[in-house]
């Protein structure tokens, strides 16, 4: 599966919190784990535009990677 | 499995043939084996496919990642160059960490790692050397350059690994602890020496808080990170200046509970085993687990299959992790 753009609306419900997927990607879970903290934090679009950009950093440099793969699944279906 | 409990001479033996490894041992064996392709760190715990839990300094445990890795360098990195330890990575493959226990490095990588930069991009496997129980105090933990014999107390070592293309890493835990059903503990500050907590949003102190409690502080605490279960185990509570002092750094916002007890280790490794892990032996390129679950769950001469490794003082999938498995298995694509 590709990967969405960053503008696609998943990133930002995961990264705010707004929507919990049962995810396998160990790396994509501790991260994501911090970023809805931070979000949480401080929700300005800065912040949430930051987060979105670490996590598909980590979805982009790993596209190859299984669990990576059915993440995306289970993100964007 | 590419890990092997061997002999120092068999081990010695191989390292002149050129091969990739990641040795684990007692300093008195490290210290015996010749130079080559390798680094090492101390620690005399092992789970081995023969015999289960063993100690001893007569054997090392060693991991071939020869014919996995298309190539493999070594770093040394302290704290003047260690926020940099993902961002160097391979761009295609993993790198190896090891870290004497409670040196400079280890404290600074176990607070401040999930904020250097790339944290989770390049995958970052390995474990905290250690010393023979008896040895604490005495001794301490160290890492070994095979390529130059040095070995090093402060700083840490990491081998950058070179997949092919054909390949990718993938790091796994297995973690025996959940959640349980009882108070949520949230820290005011990172730390791995803690005074004050809220409980369920109430102002107290720990130490206090855990005696009164009558906590089981062989169970760790356990965050959940959507989903990732990770555990904070505690070492000691002082009564006297009202401290209680971790393995590894609680977080600030963090929202911890105090673990479910588990049963039998070995019972409960096997039901997670099936529940959770879908993987092939041949797959799996490196483990480790807690010297606290090696001592708390009575590990010696039993087996935790198909994993085996070190026993380690803290072990490392991305971030540090406290009585976890963790293992790295490398995929075809």
């Amino acid at each position: 599966m590709n990967l969405p753009e960053k503008t696609h609306q998943g990133w930002h419900d995961l990264v705010t919190g707004r929507k919990v997927s049962a995810l396998k990607s160990l790396a994509v879970r501790m991260l994501l784990g911090r970023l809805t903290l931070s979000v949480q934090e401080d929700s300005s679009p800065e912040n949430i535009a930051a987060s979105i950009d670490q996590l598909y950093e980590v979805f982009a440099k790993n596209a190859h990677t299984p669990s990576i793969q059915e993440d995306l699944k289970t993100i964007f279906g | 499995m590419r890990q092997h409990f061997m002999s120092i001479a068999d081990a010695s033996a191989i390292i002149e043939e050129g091969r990739t490894l990641i040795l684990a041992g007692d300093e008195s064996a490290l210290r015996q084996m010749p130079q080559g392709d390798w680094i090492g760190g101390t620690i005399p715990y092992f789970i081995t496919d023969e015999h289960g839990g063993v100690s001893t300094r007569e054997k090392v445990f060693v991991t071939d990642l020869t014919g996995v890795v298309t190539g493999a360098k070594i770093a040394f990195y302290d704290q003047s160059n260690l926020s940099r330890v993902y961002a160097e990575g391979p761009q295609h493959g993993f790198s190896f960490i090891i870290i004497p226990a409670s040196n400079m490095t280890h404290l600074f990588f176990a607070l401040k790692a999930p904020s250097f930069k790339e944290f989770g991009v390049r995958p970052l496997i390995g474990w905290i050397a250690g010393v023979h129980l008896d040895d604490l105090g005495k001794k301490t933990p160290k890492v070994f350059n095979g390529q130059t014999g040095e070995a090093f107390e402060e700083g840490a070592l990491v081998l950058q690994a070179e997949l092919p293309a054909n390949k990718v890493a993938e790091i796994g835990i297995m973690n025996l602890f959940e959640q349980g059903d009882g108070d949520t503990l949230v820290f005011p500050a990172d730390g791995f020496v803690v005074k004050s907590v809220l409980v369920n949003g109430e102002k107290m102190n720990l130490a206090a808080y855990l005696l009164d409690k009558k906590l089981d502080t062989r169970l760790p605490l356990v965050a959940d990170y959507s989903g990732a279960r990770v555990n904070i185990s505690f070492q000691a509570i002082n009564e006297a200046d009202g401290t209680v002092q971790f393995y590894a750094p609680v977080f600030s916002g963090v929202r911890y509970k105090h673990a479910k007890p588990v049963g039998d280790y070995i019972q409960g490794f096997e039901q997670r085993l099936k529940k959770e892990c879908s993987l092939e032996a041949d797959r799996v390129v490196f483990s480790c687990n807690c010297i606290l679950n090696y001592l708390y769950s009575e590990l010696e001469g039993k087996k935790t299959d198909p994993f085996t490794g070190p026993m380690t003082f803290g072990e490392i999938a991305y971030q540090l992790l406290n009585q976890t498995l963790v293992y790295l298995q490398v995929h075809e694509v």
